[in-house]
This record gives structure tokens, C-alpha cells and sequence, in this order.
């Protein structure tokens, strides 16, 4: 198993203190490709912060590949989020001064690989996705399916255990959208275990399990 | 490091008028501090230079007249100073006094040749003025020994002067002058910024004098002084040695004058340590403005980026890697203006000392490499210390967030 929830809560401190996680209970096995989905305010991007190593959760338990999560020190978590987890965005996040290729290697940055060997690494990537010929121009010089790509290739280089994506085709038209949808099928045929949070229905349909999340509380009607 | 140089390379290019605003700010601090060291550094240099630190640790003597009535003499009874005063104060002070020098002044003394004549002074001196007084022979030698042993009648002229009296200074060397009715042979032409003066053999100008024994002046160097009351002590002791040869009160300031060199020298030099203290107070203050541009600049930066840092975190950046971006760049910033500012700064020192130079009031008023060193140390310590305080506000993004909209 990739990901293991136990009874998951989280709560929100304020003058209205502000219940969002409920219990989540959810298991992710290897290779899976995974929809998770749910109206807005449902609690989804706060259980995706959770899963991504991004916020920390007060009750429950979180195992991620074998490594339980829990009251981490930030250098810990930037480590774990650094090996573990690929992330892609809905407005790619690419750095806008940085090209390409350095876009992709940024992860191996912070783990001190050089910078001959980590430009190289982020070419195999880049041609991976097709977009070796856009290896040195800048984000704005792309369209927003080739950035898309690009943040994926970036997702990819440091060999994660799973690949969040958090509404990967939020910000794309809908030919475009498709061939994001094709290229995250294309690695989970390799092996690649894929979770997507997303609000979008289709998106939901070219995934093989939809996980649906409602007022914090995960619904049972899985596909 | 290469890496991290590239990083602030980008950035900076990415933020072009930003950079400007702060490195002008800083580049003016540091060009302030950099003229006003220059500055400090010519009124040091003048007084160094006129203080002649060879000559520091001596007393001047000189003879004066008795103040007070002692042992059955009247008060106003002249003092004048003998050669046997050399070997007794040497004498009886073994442990401060290395040695007690005699020296006579011819003052409208005229050196003539067929071709012109000269009136500054004349000095009967030994070898060894040649270093205190800062003299560099330009041609030929100074006094030694044997000119003084045998008393012979020898010259050491200035440039200026050999130039009058010889039309071509390089050839002044074994012709000979004319002065107080003999024949003297030039055996050296000296450099010196502002002494005219010729030098005789000491022996030679007492016998001229008269030989009377009376000195003009007595030289006495001093050793194992360290601080001005050690300093004052030695010339009580001298005036104690004075007073017993010539039967004057011990406690009569007025019967020979001491010149105290040395604590002269201490008290100069303290003078001038509190000027650079003063200078370099001002200057850090002058140079806070641009250090606080910086850090106000950088806070910006770190805000504007707030997305940029919180992509950084989420994809394995740590609070460390942040710190040390945010602190570098801002190092770099100020280093790279801080030496444009260096540049500008030596550049106007070194125009200055152009066009004052030969005046009383500086000399050579620029900045040396210790000095660009401490700068760059100074602009190091800075650019840190501004960008610590937004370096540490940007740790504390949240790598959430990377998942924010812009």
C-alpha cells in the first residue's frame, strides 16, 4: 500500500473553529490511478495538503510508503516531500525566469546533485515528454499544455513513490486537458501510482478509481 | 556555490530596477565611507609625516634661562648646553637614554659657489640623522664616522639647494662650496619633502663655532618607554642630570627646554586613532541608510516571491536552502554595488590627492588595500545582516503555498 489513512482529522483553529477532515479513512495501493473528488469546501484540498506532506493533520494516522507521517520538522517533510512525492498544479508553477531544463532539475537542487548531472537527468525527462526541443526556453515562450508537461517532467525526476496532481487540467482547453489525462495514463501503464484531485467529471472518468469526498467524510460509493 | 551564484545571477535579472535602487543605495554608502577614509587618511599621512615617527621617541633640548634662585645663584642666569652634558646624561641614565647627541645650528650661514649662493641653515649632525631626520640620498653619501673623527669639512646638500648653487644636481657630488670662509667638498644630495638645511660633520661645526663646547641642540634618544608617564619620567631624570652640571633647581622648567618628543608622538597618534574611530562611526552610519534600503528592498523581494519560495518548499526546498538564498543574495547585491562604490570612491580619493597635492593640509589621501579589505569585510557583515531578518520572514512561507492562485 502507497497510502494508508486512519481516521484522519483536522480542524482548522479560529474564533469558529472549523472541522474539515472528519475521519478519512482511505488506502492507495501501487500503480493505482486515482480521482479524488468533491464539491469545493468538501475538504478536498486539505486532505490533498495532508497527503502531499504539506500541512499537518491533529488525530489519526498517515503511512506513505511505508513512512509514518507525523510531526515532522520542516526539514523532515521538505525531505520526504523532495523524495517521495511529485507534485503537478493547476497553474503549473513553474518558475517564470527559469528555463525548462532548470525548471525540470530544480528538485535535484535540494537534493546537491551537480548541475551537469541534474541537467542531464531533467533532459531524459524532458524528452520523455517530448519537449526536448523546448529545453531551453522559458515558461512564457510555452503553451499551457507544453508547461504542463514540463511541471510533470519536474514531478518526475527525483523517482517518486506517487504523483499528486492537484486540478492538473484546471487551467488547459479541452484538447489539451486530454493529452495531460493521456500522458498521466502513459505512466501508470509504466507503473507510475497517480492521484488527482479534481472537481472535473472527466477528468474523474479516465481514472480507475474515483474517490469522492463530502463535508470531510469519505463517501462509499466507489466505482 | 557556482549554482547558487547563477541562482542570484537570475533573480537579479529578473528584478532589474529593484537591483538599481539598491545598489545605488548601497554604492553611495560605501562611496561616502570611501572618501571619508580617504580624507582621515591625508590628515593622518600630514601628521605623520610632519611628526616623523623616527624621530619620535627623543627629547629636544635646548638652553634656556633659570626661573628660580638656587644655591646662592640669582634667578635669569642663562644655561647653556656643553658637550660634556652628552656623556653625563648618558651617564646617569644607562636605562632609558640609548644616546645624547649634540647639535649645532649655523642659521645665516651663506654656501655660495661661483655661480649662486644658498642661506638656509647649516647642521653640524652625526651619521645617523640620515635616518631620523627621513633624509634619501639622491646622489652620492651621508656623514659616516671618519668625516666626523677627523673633523673633516664635508657637505650634504639638498636637491634644491645643489641645483642653485651647481645649475645640474647630479654633478654636485666632489665639487665643492664655499661657506664661513673655507672650502667644504659635497659628498651627497639628499631628498626631503620640505628640509633645505645643509648637513656638516657635528666635530667640524663645534671646532668652527669656537669650539667652546656649547651646543645648539642636544638629541637625546630614548628606550623602554611605553607610555606618556614613563615618557615624562625620562625627562625629569635628564633635567635632574642637567640640573646638578649646571647648578639650576631641578623643579625650574624654565632653565633648559625639553621638547618631548615622544609623548608628543603618543598624544598625536591618539589624536588621529579618535579622528579614524570618528571617521569610521560616520561612515557606518552613512553607509546604515543603504543597509536599510537593502533590507527594506529585500523585504519586497521576499513578498513579491511569496509563491515563488512557497513552489521551492513544496517540492523539497528546505527553511535552510531559503535562508541561505535570501542571505546570499542580498550579500552579493551589496558586495558587487558596494565595490562600484569602492571604485568611484578611489577614483575621486585618488583626484583629490592629484590636486592637493604639495599642500599642508592632506597627503595622499587614498584608501590602501587593508583598508578596501576591512571595507569588503564591512560590506560582507552588511549585506547579511540585511538580508537576515527577510531571509528568516522567508522561511516562514508555507510550502502550501506553491497550491495558492496567483
Amino acid at each position: 500500500m502507497i497510502i494508508e489513512l486512519k481516521d484522519v482529522n483536522k480542524t482548522y483553529p479560529g474564533a469558529v473553529p472549523l472541522h474539515v477532515l472528519k475521519g478519512i479513512n482511505l488506502n492507495i495501493d501501487r500503480g493505482e490511478l486515482v480521482s479524488i473528488m468533491g464539491a469545493s469546501g468538501s475538504g478536498k484540498s486539505t486532505l490533498l495538503n495532508i497527503i502531499g506532506i504539506l500541512d499537518n493533520y491533529d488525530s489519526g494516522q498517515y503511512i506513505l510508503d511505508g513512512v509514518e507521517i507525523k510531526n515532522l520538522s520542516e526539514n523532515r517533510a521538505a525531505e520526504l516531500r523532495n523524495r517521495m512525492i511529485g507534485f503537478v498544479f493547476q497553474s503549473f508553477n513553474l518558475i517564470n525566469y527559469k528555463n525548462a531544463v532548470e525548471n525540470v532539475a530544480l528538485p535535484l537542487f535540494y537534493q546537491g546533485i551537480s548541475r551537469k548531472k541534474r541537467n542531464m537527468l531533467a533532459m531524459e525527462q524532458l524528452e520523455r515528454m517530448g519537449l526536448a526541443d523546448r529545453a531551453h526556453h522559458l515558461p512564457s515562450e510555452m503553451s499551457g499544455g507544453q508547461k504542463q508537461r514540463v511541471a510533470i517532467a519536474r514531478a518526475l525526476i527525483t523517482n517518486p513513490s506517487l504523483i499528486l496532481a492537484d486540478e492538473p487540467t484546471g487551467a488547459l482547453d479541452s484538447k489539451t486537458s486530454k493529452d495531460v489525462m493521456e500522458v498521466f495514463r502513459q505512466l501508470n501503464a509504466d507503473g507510475m501510482t497517480i492521484v488527482i484531485v479534481t472537481h472535473d467529471p472527466g477528468v474523474g472518468q479516465q481514472t480507475n478509481r474515483i474517490i469522492r469526498i463530502s463535508d470531510g467524510i469519505i463517501t462509499p460509493d466507489n466505482v | 556555490m557556482f549554482d547558487l551564484i547563477r541562482e542570484i545571477g537570475q533573480t537579479m535579472r529578473n528584478n532589474k530596477l529593484r537591483t538599481a535602487l539598491t545598489g545605488f543605495a548601497v554604492a553611495w554608502g560605501i562611496f561616502m565611507l570611501i572618501i571619508l577614509l580617504g580624507m582621515s587618511r591625508g590628515v593622518y599621512n600630514n601628521f605623520t609625516s610632519f611628526a616623523s615617527a623616527d624621530n619620535s621617541n627623543s627629547l629636544g633640548i635646548w638652553g634656556g634661562w633659570t626661573g628660580k634662585p638656587y644655591k646662592g645663584y640669582k634667578e635669569g642666569r642663562p644655561i647653556r648646553l656643553e658637550e660634556t652634558d652628552l656623556q653625563s646624561v648618558e651617564h646617569h641614565n644607562p636605562d632609558n637614554v640609548s644616546s645624547a647627541q649634540g647639535s649645532v645650528v649655523l642659521d645665516s650661514a651663506q654656501i655660495s659657489t661661483n655661480r649662486d649662493y644658498v642661506s638656509d641653515p647649516i647642521y653640524g649632525r652625526y651619521p645617523d640623522e640620515v635616518r631620523y631626520a627621513k633624509l634619501k640620498m639622491a646622489y652620492g653619501r651621508f656623514l659616516n664616522q671618519p668625516d666626523l673623527d677627523h673633523r673633516r669639512k664635508v657637505v650634504v646638500l639638498s636637491r634644491a639647494n645643489a641645483k642653485i648653487l651647481f645649475g645640474d644636481e647630479s654633478k654636485a657630488v666632489g665639487q665643492y662650496v664655499k661657506a664661513m670662509s673655507l672650502a667644504w667638498q659635497v659628498i651627497g644630495v639628499y631628498d626631503h619633502d620640505w628640509e633645505k638645511g645643509s648637513y656638516v660633520p657635528f666635530t667640524t661645526a663645534m671646532m668652527l663655532n669656537g669650539n667652546d663646547g656649547r651646543l645648539s641642540e642636544m638629541m637625546v634618544r630614548i628606550k623602554n618607554v611605553h607610555n606618556t608617564e614613563e615618557g615624562t619620567q625620562v625627562e625629569q631624570a635628564v633635567r635632574h642630570t642637567l640640573a646638578a652640571n649646571h647648578e639650576f633647581a631641578p623643579d625650574d622648567t624654565g632653565a633648559v627646554h625639553i621638547w618631548n618628543r615622544f609623548n608628543n608622538y603618543l598624544t598625536n597618534m591618539e589624536a588621529t586613532n579618535i579622528l579614524n574611530v570618528a571617521i569610521w562611526i560616520i561612515g557606518l552610519l552613512t553607509m546604515l541608510s543603504g543597509i536599510v534600503g537593502v533590507s527594506n528592498i529585500m523585504f519586497v523581494s521576499v513578498r513579491e516571491r511569496t509563491h515563488e519560495i512557497g513552489i521551492r518548499r513544496a517540492i523539497g526546498a528546505k527553511p535552510r536552502n531559503i535562508l541561505i538564498q535570501i542571505v546570499t543574495e542580498s550579500v552579493a547585491i551589496t558586495t558587487l554595488f558596494g565595490y562600484i562604490g569602492i571604485v568611484c570612491g578611489t577614483i575621486v580619493t585618488g583626484t583629490v590627492a592629484k590636486l592637493t597635492e604639495g599642500t599642508d593640509f592632506l597627503k595622499n589621501p587614498t584608501v590602501n588595500l587593508s583598508i578596501a579589505i576591512q571595507v569588503t569585510i564591512v560590506l560582507i557583515i552588511a549585506g547579511a545582516f540585511a538580508g537576515l531578518f527577510p531571509a528568516i520572514k522567508a522561511t516562514k512561507v508555507k510550502p502550501v503555498e506553491a497550491l495558492r492562485d496567483e
